[in-house]
């Protein structure tokens, strides 16, 4: 029966032009490879992109506006339609197609926007680089931008599949743009290599839901007889009834999800991911690509309901990364990577926000996060920009009171009290809001709540001592090792401070180069990059109203009428009744609470970080502080030595094995030992004799060659007959 | 007659641009000269497009395979153009542009080299429309008689020549070969024509002349796809040659070869018998011993090679192996199913054969050592990923899509050689294809570890570069994303091959004696 | 079948059936066969596969006239053409060979093997 929908579409078909939005992608890659042919060398790649997105952003909008209740399929073409026997799960098809529902254009909304602006970012932010690398950083942009809509708006999960490598591949190819520098090229493999690991999982859990149900299209899969009789299973408690497999498949889809997602134990990749140009930091490592994982768990929420341990598996793992990339990220002292943690642990917020079943909470904060985060990115991008590649906040201060750093200061304020969830005022705290409500809402994930309200202390804290050292206090700046052209172009602005407190470049590290061009001058950002802040500083105050009514306005309905709005059904009925925190309601009282706790973060930091600190490296206060906590201090700035951990227990022993594998397959292939390789080798160095370059040697042993074919094969068929 | 000159326009296309190029490249002008790959390009395009539109012609045994195998060998053909672009005369063309020598007709190769490879095109179409013996003779000389030129002529050097002599040599042996066969086959059948040796076949059986006949043109066009037992040369031409021509060898040749094969096997029917269940015995048997060992021999002898040209060589000898598992597997009961159609299998492994292979070749082809030779030792391509990306990465595609991994394009065709072999009931021939895979693994994934885990050689000096031809980078690329992308196309092409391996019943006596 | 051959053939011939032709064009095959294998001469092993084209040619119109139609002679025409363009190919190659190595001999074109 579920087969026999293969062929047609199933509930209403989707218009025909959504298919355009990756199809404007896939135009842009063309377009940025025909550039890179034609050796451009201006900033066309950079408007050719900003226009196929932006095209494709209004196609979203579109979507949203005229296509807003029906949730449909539009097939491209059939992808594979591959039998091999007549009977049930026999019958591998796929199409091409795209699968649109609300939460399908939820996410374009941000993939879209999010890609368009950051592309107009990116084309002044990497002007310096302008021809060759201009054009595969934009080809690689806009194949991301592709992938990702093939992920997000797949008919069925090889669609979500592909656009899965997809991405990872153009994460992989982005975060090691600058394959000259080793640590790039160190980080975009270890990404790469990370991510391997999440995929198996992915690819082990379609496979088993494809043997399980017998299809992978999404709308056979949840509309199908086999999960709807689980999911009544579910409502009335009977857990039992549901194979075993069936309960397994969540679990793998989890794997997939905490790679992509940098969620414990995989998150270790994506800090080291910001080795790639800011710009790819903002849209794949913070935006966009890393909450792939949260849209797999809510496009297959279905499938999590079915199983018992698999939603309450991601909520702890949520709130535990969530936590930890908390702590980590208030020892560290690149501000990007201070960002990159950041990111990891509203990740973690989204996923303890699916686990708790507030899958509405979870796509709140994906959608505000997408905007606030990729500000913060940016703004981090501008610094960097400016200040010749620096990053570390101990050598930045003050650039509020410079020059032509207005905008840069008040958006990077905007985005940090977004992520801090300051009061009302920000749509951080209305989406973080719904997490935390609802994790203390169900009785069995209290300590979850309790885990994600202390992080989100210490989220004010980490995110505000980065405002209060870098952007206010003295005026201070050490350039960056990344000195190049642009120092001239800036020379004019930025000429009238530098003198102010401190000798601009004390501390220098690069004298070489402070010798060769006189000062160095930071240069402001330029319009392209202050108009992108500005917006995306807007649209932070414009998610306001999306996500802050009752039950998570606007995205709440968004997320109502799609797949993941199945815990309406199972979740809501009966746990309102067992009330937590004094008797009081907790989606009322946590309002409050979390609105205090992120005030406290923003007081400690500022009496840290601001008070009586004199220079950008030293705060009298904070290192006080750390004295006093001494070792705890300096395990978080190592990040509790997780990568060494890691190395310890899986790299090790992984390089022994892989030192063994070598030995053998050295072994095996020169044919020196007696393994399963020796015999195709033997063979091949016997045979090889035959090929002695003899022209007549050749010619008789084709001529005998053919006569001993002849003759067996007839004496073959003699005896047979 | 003149109706059955539809089924050709393709050919005759291909043929004007023949002529074109040949006068084209021997003009004095360097402008002029350079229009021969131009002309050549729109020969191969139009050729193309009169391919994808032409009729079908529902009197041959294979009405369907024509019109496929044409559009194939001429969007491949357009590939392997990009790629031969530039193989001769560079050094001439630069002295005449720079005034140390005057323009030779006799000494130029240029339009002899892009005219004969659309000769061998041209050929190798016309042994897919072939309709009787005489025909499918001379095309299949019309095909290899170019390349022995172009092979000879590839480079300046010995080595170039040494191929040449050993394979126009054996090539002529094998020709004899096969046209022995041939006349063993008219002497058994009386006919030349296809649709009366088969409606002979069908209505009074295989005699024993006919059965040497067969036997002895199915080995002699086994040297076209480089088959045991005639795949000596193979190696030892492949290296000889340049890179770009050894992929052309790969291709067209080979896909000549399959075509002539796959003519032949329809004659006899795959339903032959009492029992209708396969081929004739003893051409069923010979198959089935080819194939194993030619798998076998290719892949075990790959394994030591440290030349990348003789390693796809031998790869070349394997991949013949795993098509002819197709033919052993015939048609199979429902045509209409990819998964059970032998033919469809073949057809569609020789268009994934032909970008993989042509991917794996271009990537040499690009690349030139610091003396001025061809990349070829497994030492030139270490390291290549972080060197010269693009191209090391279109060859661990194109090596992994060799090996058969999974989501890549390779995967698909062998995924269909698997299946149809075993709804034909021939396990042991699969087993055997799964060991083959498993051994070739070990040199495939050399072809990946090298050039994406190795380092690359001390600094540059030693490094290879790359060639200045922009064409082939570009071939190298294109073919290693259509190894990735035309998966996406997948059940298109599918679905294509599976009509386009869809064959004739025998037809019974009646239309035998229609024609006098 | 072979020997109802006999009637076919014309009057002077009436002894010689078309097994006398086919080992008549076997053997020159062979000889060919043994000749392009056991000479080293290029020009030699070129001839011989020649013998092997015609000792074809030669079952061709045995069988033609066995089968009483014209298609095998037709074949022949077709046969002799490209035996004359690969002999004229065999030349040039000749030709070129020689000039870069003063030999003929087979054995010194083996640099290329394993």
């Amino acid at each position: 029966m579920l087969l026999t929908l293969a062929s047609d579409a199933p509930a209403g078909a989707a218009p025909w032009w959504v298919m355009l939005i990756p199809a404007l992608a896939m135009l842009g890659v063309v377009l940025c490879t025909l550039f890179a042919i034609m050796g451009v060398k201006s900033k066309l790649p950079a408007y050719a992109t900003v226009g196929c997105l932006g095209l494709a952003c209004a196609l979203a909008f579109a979507m949203l506006l005229g296509y807003e209740d029906a949730s449909g399929v539009v097939k491209a073409w059939q992808w594979f339609d591959i039998s091999w026997g007549e009977g049930h799960g026999q019958t591998f098809s796929a199409i091409f197609g795209f699968y649109i529902d609300r939460l399908t254009i939820l996410w374009m909304l941000f993939v879209t926007s999010l890609g368009t602006l950051i592309g107009l970012y990116a084309s002044e932010y990497m002007s310096h680089d302008q021809g060759p690398g201009y054009c595969r950083f934009f080809m690689a942009f806009n194949l991301f931008v592709f992938s990702m809509s093939c992920l997000v708006m797949g008919a069925n999960m090889l669609m979500l599949y592909l656009g899965w490598e997809g991405v990872g591949l153009c994460s992989y190819l982005l975060i090691g743009y600058f394959y000259k520098k080793p640590s790039a090229v160190a980080a975009g493999k270890k990404a790469f290599i990370v991510n391997r690991i999440g995929d198996l999982g992915l690819a082990l859990g379609v496979y088993l839901t494809f043997v399980h149900f017998g299809t992978i299209e999404y709308a056979e899969l949840f509309a199908g007889d086999k999960l709807q009789g689980y999911l009544s299973d579910v409502a009335h408690g009977h857990f039992e009834h549901i194979p075993m497999t069936a309960q397994m498949i969540p679990l793998l889809l989890t794997v997939g999800a905490i790679g992509k997602s940098a969620q414990l134990p995989l998150y270790v990749w994506l800090p080291d991911a910001m080795e790639g140009p800011t710009p790819v930091s903002a849209l794949i490592h913070a935006a966009t690509m890393v909450t792939a994982g949260v849209y797999l768990i809510a496009r297959a929420y279905p499938l999590f309901q079915v199983s018992q341990f698999a939603l309450p598996a991601v909520a702890w793992i949520g709130a535990l990364t969530a936590f930890l990339a908390a702590t980590i990220g208030m020892a560290q002292f690149d501000i990007k990577r201070i960002m990159a943690y950041s990111t990891v642990s509203q990740l973690g917020y989204m996923f303890a926000g699916l686990g708790v079943m507030t899958s509405i909470g979870a796509a709140a904060h994906v959608f505000t996060h997408a905007f606030f985060k990729a500000l913060l990115f940016l703004c981090c991008g501008a610094v960097m920009h400016g200040f010749a590649g620096q990053l570390d906040l101990r050598k930045l201060s003050g650039l509020a009171k410079m020059k032509g750093w207005g905008i840069v200061s008040i958006t990077m304020l905007i985005g940090c009290l977004n992520l801090v969830g300051f009061p009302v005022i920000t749509s951080g705290y209305w989406s973080k809001d719904i997490i935390l409500a609802e994790a203390f809402v169900r009785p069995s994930t209290g300590l979850v709540g309790w885990l994600l309200l202390i992080t989100a202390g210490l989220t004010a804290y980490y995110t505000f001592r980065v405002f209060f050292r870098v952007f206010v206090g003295p005026v201070e700046y050490h350039p960056g090792e990344e000195l190049h052209a642009h120092d001239d172009h800036a020379h004019g602005h930025a000429h009238d401070h530098g003198h102010g407190n401190v000798p601009a470049h004390g501390h220098a590290p690069n004298d070489a180069h402070d010798e060769a061009h006189g000062h160095f001058h930071p240069h402001a950002p330029g319009w392209a990059i202050n108009t992108v802040l500005l917006i995306l500083a807007i649209l932070t105050f414009v998610a306001i109203p999306l996500v802050a009514l009752s039950h998570g306005g606007w995205v709440g309905e968004m997320v109502h009428g799609s797949t993941a709005h199945f815990e309406a059904a199972h979740a809501e009925g009966g746990s309102h009744g067992s009330v937590w925190l004094a008797g009081l309601d907790p989606h009322k009282v946590m309002y409050y609470i979390s609105g205090v706790v992120g005030v406290l973060g923003i007081v400690v930091a500022w009496a840290l970080h601001y008070r009586g600190r004199r220079e950008a490296a030293h705060a009298p206060a904070a290192d006080a502080f750390k004295q006093a906590i001494g070792a705890v201090q300096r395990w978080a700035e190592h990040k509790w030595y997780v990568d060494e951990l890691y190395d310890f227990l899986f790299r090790n022993p992984l390089w022994v094995l892989s030192q063994v594998f070598r030995y053998v397959d050295m072994l095996l292939v020169d044919g020196l030992v007696n393994t399963a390789g020796w015999l195709p080798s033997a063979l091949g160095g016997r045979l090889r004799r035959g090929q002695h370059g003899l022209l007549q040697g050749y010619a008789g042993s084709m001529a005998g060659g053919l006569a001993l074919f002849v003759v067996v094969v007839l004496l073959l068929v003699s005896k047979s007959a | 007659m003149t109706e059955r000159l539809a089924y050709l326009w393709p050919e005759l296309s291909l043929f004007v641009a023949t002529c074109v190029v040949m006068v084209l490249g021997l003009s004095p002008s360097r402008e002029t000269r350079r229009l021969c790959a131009w002309v050549s390009a729109i020969g191969l395009l139009v050729a193309a497009g009169l391919a994808a539109n032409a009729p079908i012609d529902s009197e041959a045994l294979l009405p369907h395979l024509m019109p496929f195998a044409k559009l194939l060998i001429a969007l491949v053909g357009l590939v392997l153009l990009m790629l031969l672009a530039g193989t001769v005369d560079r050094d001439y063309e630069a002295e005449i542009a720079s005034g140390r020598a005057v323009f030779n007709a006799l000494r130029s190769n240029r339009a002899e080299f892009y005219s004969f490879f659309l000769f061998s095109l041209t050929g190798l179409m016309l042994t897919a429309s072939a309709e009787s013996l005489i025909w499918l003779f001379l095309a299949l000389e019309l095909t290899s008689l170019p390349t022995y030129v172009m092979v000879t002529i590839s480079t300046r050097g010995t080595q170039s020549q040494e191929a040449g002599v050993k394979y126009f040599f054996l090539g002529a042996l094998g020709a004899a070969f096969f046209l022995y066969g041939f006349a063993l086959i008219y002497g058994g059948t009386g006919a030349t024509h296809f649709a009366d040796i088969a409606g002979i076949i069908a209505t009074e059986g295989m005699n024993p002349i006919l059965t040497l006949g067969m036997i002895l043109g199915l080995i002699g066009v086994s040297f076209k796809i480089a088959a045991v037992p005639m795949h000596f040369y193979t190696p030892d031409v492949y290296q000889g040659a340049a890179a770009s021509v050894s992929a052309m060898l790969a291709f067209v040749p080979k896909t000549a070869g399959f075509l002539a094969i796959i003519v032949l096997c329809a004659l006899m029917g795959w339903r032959y018998g009492p029992g209708g269940e396969s081929l004739p015995e003893a051409v069923r048997m010979l198959l089935w011993i080819s194939a194993a060992l030619t798998m076998t021999v290719g892949n075990t002898l790959a394994l030591r090679q440290r030349s990348v040209k003789r390693l796809l060589a031998y790869s070349s000898i394997a991949h013949s192996g795993y098509m002819l598992v197709g033919v052993v597997a015939g048609p199979g009961s429902d045509p209409a199913r990819f998964t059970t159609n032998g033919i469809a299998a073949v057809l569609f492994y020789l268009l994934c054969y032909g970008f993989m292979n042509v991917g794996a070749f271009a990537v040499l082809a690009a690349l030139r050592r610091p003396d001025g030779t061809e990349a070829d030792d497994i030492d030139d391509i270490r390291g290549l990923c972080h060197t010269q990306p693009l191209l090391g990465w279109s060859m661990v595609l194109c090596a992994l899509s060799l090996l058969g991994m999974p989501p890549l394009l390779g995967f698909i065709g062998k995924f269909g050689l698997f299946t149809s072999a075993i709804s034909a009931g021939e396990i042991v021939l699969v087993v055997i294809l799964g060991l083959n895979s498993a051994v070739a693994a070990a040199y495939y994934l050399r072809l990946v570890v090298t050039p994406y885990l190795e380092r690359p050689p001390e600094r540059d000096a030693m490094g290879v570069q790359r060639v200045a031809i922009p064409s082939r980078p570009i071939v190298a690329v294109v073919s290693a994303c259509s190894v990735v992308v035309l998966v996406l196309a997948a059940q298109f092409l599918v679905t294509r091959s599976a009509i386009a391996g869809r064959v004739l019943e025998a037809r019974p006596p009646a239309s035998a004696d229609a024609r006098p | 079948m072979l020997e109802l051959a006999q009637g076919a053939f014309p009057e002077p011939l009436a002894g010689v059936t078309l097994a006398h032709y086919l080992v008549l064009s076997g053997a020159m095959f062979t000889l060919g066969l043994v000749g392009f294998i056991t000479r080293r001469n290029l020009i030699i092993m070129f001839l011989c596969t020649e013998l092997m084209f015609q000792a074809a040619g030669l079952a061709l119109i045995a069988f033609s006239r066995y089968h009483l139609n014209l298609d095998g002679q037709t074949f022949v025409i077709f046969v002799l053409t490209v035996a004359a363009a690969e002999a004229a190919l065999a030349l040039a190659l000749v030709v070129l060979l020689f000039r870069r190595r003063e030999s003929l001999s087979s054995e010194d074109w083996s640099d290329l093997k394993g």
